[in-house]
């Protein structure tokens, strides 16, 4: 109850110094949060932005496609990786180089090959949302038990086999962690990619809004985006949870 | 002597580890044979093998001098329709329930599930884990746990049977009805038991077969036969001679590997 009040006060905090400085600046410039809430209805009623919930879906939609391959790259790149003991050594370091390069430097070249459409923002989305995941499973495999893999060999477990049986679960505790990071920096991947350059979907929006100056719009737009990430993640955390208590 | 090939033939077979403190000498030169139905026992010294040479009976390890045969076809890897094995570690999956862990065999076997249900339920009465079907490996305790293991291992339902200390981790009252219970079972199934345990007590009540092991690099020192049916008593003249033989022995090779002499 007292961490709800607390966390209410930052929030009170954080509004009531951004309507002072919103009143103070250019109102072109920067909106007040009294200037964003009419904004808010109008966008929410459809009626300043009418194609709203069709550009939601788009970027859902990029965000699920480009989640799902980075899961499933991940999970065989990683499994590849951790259960080989050489490709393991030879590419897990370079992968952990370059997760660490900012990751906005590939986006113009993933604009130029696949175009301003879809798909660089999945390709995009994937890019960010694979090396989380594939370096969960590199870490998780590090640690499972290795007793554990000889005694499903003597079952005549192949690595397939143990890869499925023992490694994915005896790994699931590090994995959901970095399945949820791999969620986050997907979602973030579609966006800043939708924001860099589009024509559909919520950056196409917050775009538009921006270049006209219609800066109240803009901010109600941010506000929705933010609900979708927040959302997005607030599943992922309840999901993440169950999969922790169950592997406990 | 009979004309069919023994079980299970370990013919002059020797191991040798690298390790990073230069190369450790496990096996050296090892012949054994048991033949089928035998409760056979192997007792040492800790780090003589015994181990290791259990690996090379399931497939686990590969002997790099000599052979190691079962059913007269030199093993080379894993035969879950065999051979099965109970570690020293139980090594039970803990994200199955006690279930769940005796039917992983089956599940790999490809056993249908409501036929592989049947079989590990069946086999969690005798080994005194009936009410614990549910249970994760966290909620047993440390002799649940191992009885799960051999449960885990009896489910395939093998000939042959390669148990390392199974009762290793257990106090002495366990130990000695786990024993009682054991010896049932095997005097039912007919199976084929390779037994490590460093009880001599446990080796003298199960035994057709002890085989002592030299300290390390382990050779087979002595066979003893014991002819006598079950259940024995320890008071029985013939078994406290047999004691006195094998601890003459034993002795000697857990001295010689206390001693460090190597
Ligand atoms: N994978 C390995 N790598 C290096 N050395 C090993 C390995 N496995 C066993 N050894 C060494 O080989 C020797 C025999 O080991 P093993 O586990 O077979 O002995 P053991 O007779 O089973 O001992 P204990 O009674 O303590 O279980 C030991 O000195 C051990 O340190
Ligand atoms: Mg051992």
């Amino acid at each position: 109850m007292t961490v709800a009040l607390v966390r209410l006060g930052l929030v009170a905090a954080v509004l009531l110094a951004w309507e002072v400085a919103g009143r103070a600046a250019n109102p072109l410039l920067a909106v007040p949060p009294s200037a964003t809430l009419p904004a808010l209805r109008e966008l929410l009623l459809l009626r300043s932005y009418p194609d709203l919930g069709a550009s939601l879906l788009v970027t859902l939609r990029e965000i699920a496609t480009a989640y799902a391959l980075a899961v499933a790259v991940g999970l065989a790149v990683g499994g590849t990786l951790g259960m080989n003991r050489l490709l393991g050594r030879a590419y897990g370091p370079m992968l952990a180089a370059l997760y660490a390069v900012p990751a906005v430097v590939w986006y113009p070249s993933l604009m130029l090959f696949f175009g301003l459409d879809a798909a660089s923002k999945i390709a995009f989305g994937f890019l960010l949302g694979f090396f989380p995941v594939t370096l969960a499973v590199l870490a998780g495999i590090r640690q499972v038990n290795p007793h554990l893999v000889t005694v499903a060999k003597s079952y005549g477990a192949g690595p397939l086999t143990v890869f499925g049986r023992v490694v994915l679960p005896a790994t699931l505790f590090t994995l959901v962690g970095g399945l949820r990071t791999g969620l986050a920096l997907s979602v973030i991947g579609v966006i800043v990619g939708e924001i860099l350059g589009s024509k559909r979907g919520m950056g196409a929006l917050i775009n538009h809004a921006y270049g006209l100056l219609r800066t109240a719009d803009y901010v109600a737009l941010v506000l929705v985006t933010l609900a979708l990430i927040v959302g997005t993640d607030v599943v992922a955390g309840l999901v993440e949870r169950k999969a922790r208590a169950w592997s406990e | 002597m009979s004309a069919s090939p023994p079980l299970i033939a370990v013919e002059g077979v020797g191991k040798r580890y690298a390790t990073s403190s230069g190369p450790i000498e496990a096996l050296q030169d090892v012949s054994l044979s048991v033949g089928e139905g035998e409760f056979c026992t192997l007792i040492g010294p800790s780090g003589c093998g015994k181990s290791t040479l259990l690996g090379m009976l399931g497939g686990l390890t590969a002997p790099d001098r000599g052979r190691v045969l079962v059913e007269g076809r030199p093993v080379t890897g894993p035969d879950p329709r065999r051979v099965a094995t109970v570690f020293q570690d139980p090594g039970l999956f803990p994200w199955r329930t006690a279930l769940e862990n005796v039917e992983f065999g089956l599940e790999l076997q490809g056993v249908p599930a409501a036929r592989r249900r049947a079989v590990a339920t069946d086999l969690l009465g005798p080994l005194g884990l009936a009410g614990f079907a549910g249970k994760y490996p966290r909620e047993l305790s440390g002799g649940m746990r191992q009885r799960v293991a051999i449960g885990r291992a009896l489910a395939i339902d093998t000939k042959i049977v390669l148990m390392d200390e199974p009762f290793g981790a257990l106090d002495e009252q366990t130990r000695l009805l786990m024993g009682e219970w054991l010896l049932e079972i095997w005097r039912r199934t007919k199976k084929t038991v390779i037994f490590v345990t460093h009880s001599l007590q446990e080796a003298l009540v199960l035994s057709t077969r002890i085989a002592v092991m030299t300290a390390r690099p382990g050779r087979i020192k002595s066979v003893l036969e014991l002819g006598m049916g079950y259940p024995r008593p320890m008071e029985s003249p013939e078994l406290v001679a047999l004691r006195a033989k094998l601890w003459h022995d034993i002795r000697e090779e857990s001295l010689r590997a206390m001693g460090g002499d190597q």
